[in-house]
């Protein structure tokens, strides 16, 4: 197609033609398929952005409204799970003091277990997935990492993707390998997958069950503020300080 | 297409394009809730099954505006469906790269499958039309959003201080880009249903 074809479908489109001239232009559409297809294609494109930049005014407050009443609908819902009466309040207060009296000053460092929330593995979704991957996901989702990690190693000899090199450092880390799950973390960590933020999470995490702050708090503060778990970074931060 | 064939649940689309405020309260009290439900159920919160939620009522907002959205069966199954693969993919997509979801429907009615697969193959078109935009140059991008944002050529043409024969010129043409790029695409990996 050239130059000359797309004036001419653009006159066609706005109703330009004379009665001659259109007759002839359907008549090559029927007669040159590869004409007819690109016209198709041009037309698309013409109502695409006629949609998009003709309604971009009503599209920007169509999108707006449904912040505001989806909003809305999110706060009854939360509001409706935390209705309170006062006096739950004063009952879980005193609950909470006392729970803070008997475990408060046994625990005033951040302890490893209370932030080790492994995420659970969804290998065999992709559909056709093989043996190791299905065996692999089994155990590392029953917890049983000693038994994951030598399944993880035969995978990454052939699938050396991000996601299978994250769930084999988890595994490193659970079963207290520290070396080696820092490795994997660390080459995670200067790549640029998704995992690359849960990488450094975990680098933290493998710190603080080393109980070495210092370094746990240097690499909390490297993660991005739009990581997903940031509210996991900000809580240990806290208790950090 | 034909009037007789509409479900009569076409109100929820006819208000989404009309940004009636009563019909999407209608929708979030009326089907949001089971959505929600079922991204939580599977490994998904709250903010992310609103994500999934807004994101598919803008399509279907886009798809009514483009006069292309007449609903054939009800709207309560073909909108669950839709969020829920909508929200599968976003899980497929963050555990394992390239991966679409397959097209295997779970819903009984073919016609909510039917559906269900025309709003995705929209979705689909419109995003890479988005993306080939965006390899436009600067100035045919002004040029067009200007071509169907203001009422004549005349005005473009005006605004942009060049002459009328010129813009209509330039607009075909930059329009002629976008159709060779997207036949190049094509032709290397044709979008299915057709």
């Amino acid at each position: 197609m050239n130059e000359e074809h797309f004036l001419e479908f653009d006159e066609y489109l706005q109703g330009e033609m004379n009665a001659g001239d259109k007759l002839a232009f359907e008549q090559r559409m029927k007669e040159e398929p590869e004409l007819k297809m690109a016209f198709e294609t041009y037309k698309e494109l013409h109502q695409h952005l006629e949609n998009k930049f003709g309604h971009a005014d009503e599209r920007k407050a169509f999108k707006e409204n449904l912040k505001k009443i989806s909003k809305e609908h999110h706060k009854k819902h939360k509001s409706k799970v935390i209705k309170f009466k006062p006096w739950y309040y004063v009952a879980a207060a005193s609950v909470a003091v006392l729970f803070g009296l008997l475990f408060f000053n046994y625990n005033q460092d951040p302890v490893f277990e209370d932030y080790n929330h492994p995420e659970q593995a969804f290998f065999t979704e992709r559909g056709g997935a093989d043996a190791n991957l299905k065996l692999a996901e089994t155990a590392y989702n029953g917890k049983k990492y000693s038994e994951a990690i030598p399944l993880f190693e035969t995978i990454l000899k052939t699938d050396k993707s991000a996601e299978i090199q994250y769930f084999y450092g988890v595994s490193l880390l659970e079963v207290n390998r520290f070396t080696d799950a820092e490795a994997v973390f660390t080459a995670l960590k200067s790549g640029n997958s998704i995992y690359k933020n849960k990488a450094i999470w975990s680098l933290a995490l493998s710190k603080l069950k080393q109980k070495d702050y210092k370094s746990c708090k240097e690499l909390l503060l490297t993660i991005p503020e739009d990581y997903e778990g940031n509210d996991q970074v900000d809580a240990l931060l806290d208790e950090l300080d | 297409m034909n009037q007789i064939s509409h479900h009569p649940d076409q109100v929820y689309i006819d208000g989404l394009a009309n940004n009636d405020s009563e019909v999407i309260h209608a929708i979030y009290k009326k089907f949001v809730p089971k959505v929600v439900g079922y991204i939580k159920n599977n490994s998904g919160d709250e903010d992310k099954a609103q994500d999934v939620v807004q994101e598919v009522l803008i399509l279907l907002f886009d798809q009514a505006k483009a006069k292309k959205l007449q609903l054939t069966c009800p709207f309560d199954a073909y909108f669950f469906l839709l969020c829920k693969r909508k929200w599968l993919n976003e899980l497929k997509k963050h555990s394992n790269k390239g991966v679409t979801i397959d097209k295997e429907l779970t819903s009984i009615d073919g016609s909510v499958d039917e559906m269900v697969l025309q709003s995705e193959h929209f979705d689909e078109k419109q995003q890479l039309y988005d993306m080939m935009f965006q390899k436009l140059g600067e100035k045919c991008q002004e040029l067009l959003k200007l071509s169907f944002a203001l009422p004549s050529m005349e005005e473009v043409a005006e605004k942009l201080m060049v002459t009328y024969g010129y813009v209509r010129k330039k607009k075909s043409l930059c329009i002629g880009q976008l159709t060779q790029w997207i036949q190049e695409n094509n032709r290397f990996k044709s979008i299915k249903n057709t």
